[in-house]
């Protein structure tokens, strides 16, 4: 079930909502009620996954209760690597064949397996929590709460990749405590921005970009220039579209998620795009991989393994494909050549600064967007092709220059709803219209699913 | 109203406005109904309102009024229902669609066979898209098309409703009964879609026939040699839908097949390989034609109709008399005249 849908608009949210509240004052029920509407929701993609959601939860739960009842630690690294065992089958499983395949040149069994929706998202706040406990800064959590942590369906599929110690405290409160018709006007506010984002941003930008990324296709300057352009707004609203409409959804049950997006666009070097962009995964490849790993506190030789290890596994996680990995490791020495430079003394204009964090971003989407390495190559070299001179725009780029300007404007949609928004009537039936542009423009086709959604 | 400032009245109206309004948008579009979907609808008069007749036809089919009926594209949308019905005999529809692919034919005829497994007499107006070796894997066109009017749940087709072209449609309809508009379609599918008779104008048609042709090619000499390799490389995937529809149908219904005439110019050029296909397309035809009862009459011939220019609005549009015309040779070929008759209008494939 996409967000996005009239199906989950009109139908699914208003009547888990009426029924969270209808047991706002019974904890345990509006707790039921919640896990219950996630696993529908889950469901709804693939019902086949339902079990693989509940036994990965149920796992990492019962190890975690198990090592701390015993007090073997072992218990939680097996639960860690188990964690791990399910993402690599089912995620990595094909891509491991194909690349031995391709080293060997030989033919191996393949086996078809559907990707489980959202599989990296859970994973990673599954192996967090088990990671937490093995440091001794958590203990076991109520069953009913662990579970709500994991199915809770806003975040549920693409993030943001939340802390259990973010989630489960705010269990306790009452929904109804003072405040609930603020937190649902935010809320609502919120969801609608991010609804607006996604049907008139996003989902039109791929109109753009989808035709230069297609198998086979060719495109010449001018077009490789706006493909590459186009996937770039497109992957940041898409992404920030879903995650304003996640953090609105969770605010209207009373829940207040982590932000993931804060105009990345506007970073002026790498470290500070990263510091901007899925602030979430940021956090936790900072936090469970590059820390661990020895971060830049034990001599430069560690610093650059860290670096390279967490961005080339941060690009991994994004994608099984030879492209992703190379992207992520594109990124790791990015970000080395950052803090070489700063560390040196080396300092550039902000204008120029800018320019080239944006330019690297940018082949770095190619890259990301790409189905293969040749056709990566192919709209990269379009981009630098001499026929740059002879260029002629037939009409301006409306939509680009529109989004372009969108994706740096402050304050960010969830800032604006969370924080700035004025309760007054003009603000309300300004959202409400935008709300009923886009529920009767949903209605027209096929929803289009959210980028992040196959990772 | 003044800017009112507070929380609850702020949730209340963006509650309300946000969720309410789609909600009474739908609500009109299920009690309006324009497709004539709706299973708790009031009963009201839904005449086809819609331009594109993917979504219009299905509620004609379903209504089950009519006995009989014409597939095909454009090129059959002439045909006038009730001179048919005195030619053939039988109450038709004309369900032909502009530029409908073979496979949005296919589902039409096979929503109309699940409704009238009995009909009386049914005609198919085959044209290009049917010969064509893509048609299995191009089965739609820009325009869109509903799958979910073509099936037997009607209960899923309210999922569907909630969209601006729905609305407007819907808008057209009231506007229709509040005398603001005309109905454009009848209700046994006709429309007359060319325009005006005493507006033609031959000069502005030759520039519409000849507009992607730099001459006219009588013929290719020598024929243009074709291998076995290629004679075995053609495929026509739409023509098991035909059989499919043909098989369906019982003994007495009057299968009827028509190649349509389209402008000698819009017809493969004689001795080309194209033509070569397209003959095989139709010695396909006749083939399935023959194993089910049904009749082929072939107007898509090098014929004084098809030569002529001024028989035609474009290269694949002809004029309102001569579709008069058609279903008067339609009837000739019937009664079991010539086989090639002298006049060379039309042959007949199989009797």
């Amino acid at each position: 079930m996409l967000f996005q849908t009239q199906s989950f608009l009109l139908l699914f949210l208003p009547v888990t909502l009426a029924l969270f509240y209808a047991a706002a004052n019974r904890p345990a029920a509006r707790e039921w009620v919640i896990v219950l509407a996630s696993v529908l929701f889950y469901g709804a993609w693939d019902a086949r996954f339902v079990p693989l959601l509940i036994g990965q939860t149920l796992l990492t739960w019962g190890m975690a209760g198990l090592a701390l009842r015993t007090g073997r630690r072992g218990l939680l690294t097996l639960g860690i690597a188990l964690n791990l065992v399910v993402l690599a089958f089912f995620k990595y499983a094909g891509f491991a064949v194909e690349t031995v395949e391709a080293l060997l040149g030989v033919a191996l069994p393949r086996h078809e397996i559907a990707l489980p929706i959202g599989i990296s998202f859970i994973t990673f706040e599954l192996i967090s929590y088990l990671v937490d406990v093995k440091r001794g800064e958590v203990g076991l959590h109520r069953f009913r709460a662990f579970c709500l942590y994991t199915f809770f369906f806003p975040h549920l599929v693409a993030g943001p990749i939340v802390r259990h110690n973010e989630l489960i405290p705010q269990l306790a409160a009452s929904p109804l405590r003072p405040g609930v018709a603020e937190r649902m006007g935010r809320g609502l506010s919120l969801l609608i921005l991010g609804l607006g984002q996604k049907v008139f941003l996003a989902d039109r930008l791929a109109k753009i970009a989808d035709p230069v990324f297609a198998p086979g296709a060719q495109p010449g300057f001018g077009a490789a220039w706006e493909g590459a352009l186009a996937f770039s707004l497109q992957l940041f609203f898409d992404f920030a579209a879903y995650t304003d409409m996640a953090l609105g959804i969770a605010l209207m049950f009373g829940i207040t998620l982590p932000r993931n997006f804060d105009t990345p666009y506007r970073a002026l070097d790498l470290r500070e795009f990263w510091r901007r962009w899925h602030m979430t995964l940021s956090r936790w490849i900072r936090d469970y991989l590059y820390i661990p790993l020895g971060g830049n506190r034990h001599g430069t030789g560690r610093y650059i393994a860290a670096t390279m290890i967490a961005m080339t596994l941060c690009g991994l996680w994004h994608g099984a494909a030879w492209t992703f990995v190379v992207w992520g490791a594109m990124h790791g020495a990015g970000l080395l050549v950052v803090h070489l430079w700063q560390g040196a003394g080396g300092r550039m204009p902000a204008p120029l600064a800018w320019l080239v964090t944006m330019l690297f971003v940018l082949i770095g989407w190619v890259l990301f967007r790409a189905p293969d390495f040749a056709h990566a190559g192919q709209v990269l070299a379009a981009m630098v092709h001499p026929a740059a001179v002879a260029l002629t725009l037939k009409k301006l780029p409306w939509l680009l220059l529109l989004a372009a300007a969108l994706s740096v404007v402050r304050p960010t949609a969830a800032e604006f709803a969370e924080r700035r928004l004025v309760a007054n009537w003009p603000v309300a039936v300004a959202l409400a219209g935008l709300a009923v542009a886009a529920i009767l423009d949903v209605g027209e086709g096929k929803p289009v699913s959210f980028i992040y959604f196959q990772f | 109203m003044g800017i009112f400032t507070g929380w609850t009245r702020y949730t209340k109206l963006l509650i309300g406005l946000a969720f309410g309004l789609p909600l009474m948008l739908f609500a009109f579009v299920a009690l309006v109904d324009p497709y004539d979907v709706v299973p708790f609808s009031p009963p009201m008069a839904r005449p086809p309102m819609d331009i594109n007749q993917r979504f219009m036809y299905p509620a004609i089919v379903r209504r089950g009024a009519y006995d009989s009926a014409v597939f095909g594209t454009s090129t059959s949308r002439l045909l006038v229902p009730d001179q048919l019905n005195a030619a053939i005999g039988g109450r038709f529809a004309n369900l032909a669609m502009n530029a409908a692919t073979a496979y949005e034919q296919y589902r039409l005829a096979d929503l109309f066979l699940r409704r009238t497994p009995r009909p009386k007499a049914v005609i198919f107006g085959l044209d290009a898209p049917w010969c064509s070796g893509k048609a299995d894997v191009e089965r739609f066109t820009f325009r869109p098309f509903p799958p979910w009017m073509y099936d037997d749940d009607r209960w899923n087709d309210l999922a569907y409703l909630l969209n601006g072209k729905t609305l407007e449609i819907a808008g057209r309809l009231v506007g229709h009964h509040l005398g603001l508009m005309p109905q454009r379609i009848g209700w046994d599918g006709y429309e007359r879609f060319v325009p005006p008779e005493e507006s033609y104008d031959a000069a502005r048609a030759r520039g519409h026939i000849y507009a992607e042709t730099s001459g006219r090619i009588e013929r290719r000499e020598p024929p243009e040699p074709v291998s076995e390799a290629m004679r075995a490389s053609w495929r026509f995937p739409a023509l098991g839908w035909l059989d499919d529809l043909l098989a369906r149908l019982p003994a007495e219904t009057d299968k009827l097949i028509l190649f349509t005439p389209v402008h000698l110019i819009a017809q493969p050029v004689a001795g080309s390989a194209a033509a070569a296909q397209e003959e095989a397309c139709k010695q396909q035809v006749v083939a399935l034609a023959q194993r089910h009862k049904a009749r082929v009459i072939d107007f898509r011939i090098d014929s004084d109709i098809t030569r002529n220019d001024l028989n035609y609005w474009d290269k694949l549009h002809f004029r309102t008399p001569i579709a008069d015309r058609l279903v008067s040779l339609i009837a000739e070929a019937r009664s079991g005249a010539d086989a090639a008759p002298a006049h060379g209008l039309y042959r007949v494939l199989a009797p």
